[in-house]
């Protein structure tokens, strides 16, 4: 029992959205200055179909078909939209790309089917890597510090990554001693952030798993790793933790990372190493990623990997400032001037300027640009008209942002 | 570094979350009115919010941390972190029919009309137990439906269940019980840990002790 609704076309369905030219303008700046630095670390770029079967996603990712967009073939298959794309990737490199050695990068929308979180769309753009063949903590050093160097280099100001190890809270989830219908429902807990529920199901857990999993939001910065230490689970994990941290000191980044150990991602692949990036005023994390070393195993290729992706939109939330050129030079004429304008036009093209070219409106144009009449070409501002010198017209051609004013 | 901001829930949870600010040890500023919806006490600046929005202003960083009902926190979806059960404003979500069609309850697979401010809730619920439901979302005054035969019943707060009495309504089910929560957006729980480390701890203290 819902009012009548306008008409679907003058809708989007919900959590869909437009781009307007200059919100474009700034995303596709964002999204080539990551493609700029992803290169510049030797990195390439693949790319893998939106849609795949459901029964790939669900190997892959784990998750439920109610998370996905699920479309039907005309086979009657079923086909889902990528909700994500490290699991593609894994596919992709285990199945057909057999080379050792693989450092690759994407950029790509990615859709999700379930409900609309408040400002996050169902649609929306990745960038990411995935350093694939090799485990250990120079490989996931580098992809943290890769991580760090892109956000900044996008722009993104104040970029902090939390470091945290799977390893660690899967851990910690077994010392609990929970018996197997009461650790999904703490895993989920875990996952909504909602410690007050945490707090609830852990009364017969060991009082140092207790303490330790309550306390996992405060479990960060300096004191975090002894302090990790002394709940005696998932020493392996915390020595991993370690020997990143150590690795990633040779990258010059150590103050824009800390150990956070309770860094819960939502795909239940990672096995090693996890991250989130934040940056001020951005509730969700920037950027996600971490160790997947079962990953392509699923796929039939036991290779490890470590890899993130960038959540686009939220990067461009972060770096307000970011300006785009976007200026046009509107060139009008008068039928009689129209070869002279359109080779000028040309002209200015070859030279890199943007131009707009069209008939003038009767009687005079309203914006500012160069117009062509039968008695040569002028200057028009605010409806007011000047003769151009034959060096200004030159000068125009030359581009620049300092148009006449 | 600017002072921490709380977003505080107008209505009905906004007595009490005064009373625990100042169990707290925060006291108000000088010169604030009561209709004023951004206050300054010490150490702590207040944004009074709708309940309803109140998510909104935690999750998009206009506040560092909130205060809000779990009942908004199960109908919204949200990424804020959820850390400290602060114990006041208990009451109940419920499933009411009025007295005299009560029965209807007792057969699963008949149709039911539910009106509610809790549309997602109300959906999950009939959904898990494989109810069929047709929800009409309310915003006020929710209990008057089932009267002039908008809905068959209702999916609504109580607290002391005079309402339901008064309007001729009997609980059939409950739905999920609730507090008032303290909430932190993840942003500020990393590049302003200390300060609300300090107010996460200050605040669970004096829950504690109001328990």
């Amino acid at each position: 029992m819902r009012s009548a609704r306008p008409p679907a076309w003058l809708r989007l369905p919900p959590g869909l959205r437009d781009w307007a030219p200059d919100d474009l303008a700034r995303l596709r700046a964002l999204e080539g200055r990551l493609r700029g630095a992803f290169e510049a670390w030797g990195y390439r770029e693949v790319a893998t179909p939106a849609l795949e079967y459901l029964e790939t996603w669900q190997r892959g990712t784990g998750a439920p078909p109610r998370a996905l967009f699920v479309v039907v073939d005309r086979t009657g298959e079923l086909l889902a939209l990528r909700p994500e794309m490290t699991v593609p990737v894994a596919r992709f490199v285990a199945t057909r790309w057999p080379a050792a050695v693989a450092r690759l990068y994407y950029v790509g929308p990615v859709f999700r089917g379930g409900e609309v979180v408040r400002g996050d769309g169902r649609e929306f753009l990745q960038a990411g890597v995935e350093r694939v063949g090799e485990g250990g903590p120079d490989a996931d050093a580098e992809v943290v510090a890769l991580a760090v160097d892109a956000l900044r280099g996008a722009g993104v100001p104040e970029v902090r990554v939390g470091l945290g190890h799977a390893g660690f809270l899967r851990a910690l989830l077994d010392a609990a001693d929970l018996p197997d219908e009461e650790r999904g429902p703490l895993a989920a807990a875990l996952l909504r952030r909602d410690f007050v529920t945490v707090s609830a199901r852990l009364a017969t857990a060991p009082q140092e798993v207790r303490k330790a999993l309550q306390d996992l939001p405060a479990l960060r910065g300096p004191e975090a790793l002894p302090r990790a230490r002394r709940v005696g689970v998932g020493q392996d994990a915390l020595d991993e933790l370690e020997a990143v941290c150590d690795a990633l000191q040779a990258y010059g980044v150590g103050h824009a990372v800390e150990v956070d150990v309770g860094i819960v991602r939502d795909f239940d692949y990672y096995t090693g190493v996890v991250f989130e990036a934040y940056a001020p005023a951005v509730g969700a994390p920037v950027l996600g990623g971490g160790r997947y070393d079962g990953l392509l195993a699923r796929f039939g290729d036991p290779r490890p990997a470590v890899g993130f992706a960038v959540h686009a939109e939220r990067a461009l939330a972060a770096c307000s400032g970011v300006e785009v050129a976007s200026q046009v030079l509107e060139v009008y004429y008068d039928p009689e001037a129209r070869p002279l304008a359109l080779r000028w036009a040309q002209t200015a093209r070859a030279a890199g300027v943007r131009v707009a070219a069209g008939p003038a409106p009767s009687p005079s144009p309203q914006g500012s640009g160069v117009w062509f009449r039968s008695d040569g070409p002028w200057w028009v501002q605010g409806g007011e008209a000047r003769r151009l010198a034959p060096q200004e017209l030159e000068a125009l051609t030359r581009g620049g942002a300092s148009w006449l004013s | 570094m600017a002072v921490l901001r709380l977003a505080v829930p107008s209505g009905r949870l906004l007595p009490d979350t005064f009373r625990l600010l100042r169990a707290a040890g925060y006291r108000p500023g000088e010169g604030d009115s009561d209709r004023s919806l951004l206050r300054r006490w010490e150490g702590l600046v207040l944004v009074v919010a709708k309940p309803v929005d109140l998510l909104t202003y935690v999750e998009r960083g206009a506040a560092d941390c909130g205060v809000v009902g779990k009942d908004v926190l199960l109908e919204q979806a949200h990424e804020v972190y959820e850390l400290v059960d602060l114990g006041f404003g208990r009451c109940r979500g419920v499933v009411a029919l009025p007295a005299e069609s009560r029965h209807l309850w007792a057969d699963s697979r008949r149709p039911l009309r539910i009106a509610t401010k809790y549309p997602r809730v109300a959906e999950r619920f009939f959904w898990e137990r494989g109810r069929p439901v047709e929800i009409v979302e309310l915003y006020g005054s929710v209990e008057l439906a089932p009267q002039v035969g908008l809905s068959d019943g209702i999916l609504d707060l109580v607290m002391t269940g005079t309402t339901l009495r008064a309007n001729g309504l009997v609980e059939v089910a409950e739905v999920f019980t609730s507090t008032a929560r303290l909430v932190v957006n993840p942003a500020s729980l990393r590049t302003r840990a200390e300060a609300v480390q300090e107010l996460v701890a200050r605040l669970s203290e004096a829950a504690q002790g109001v328990r």
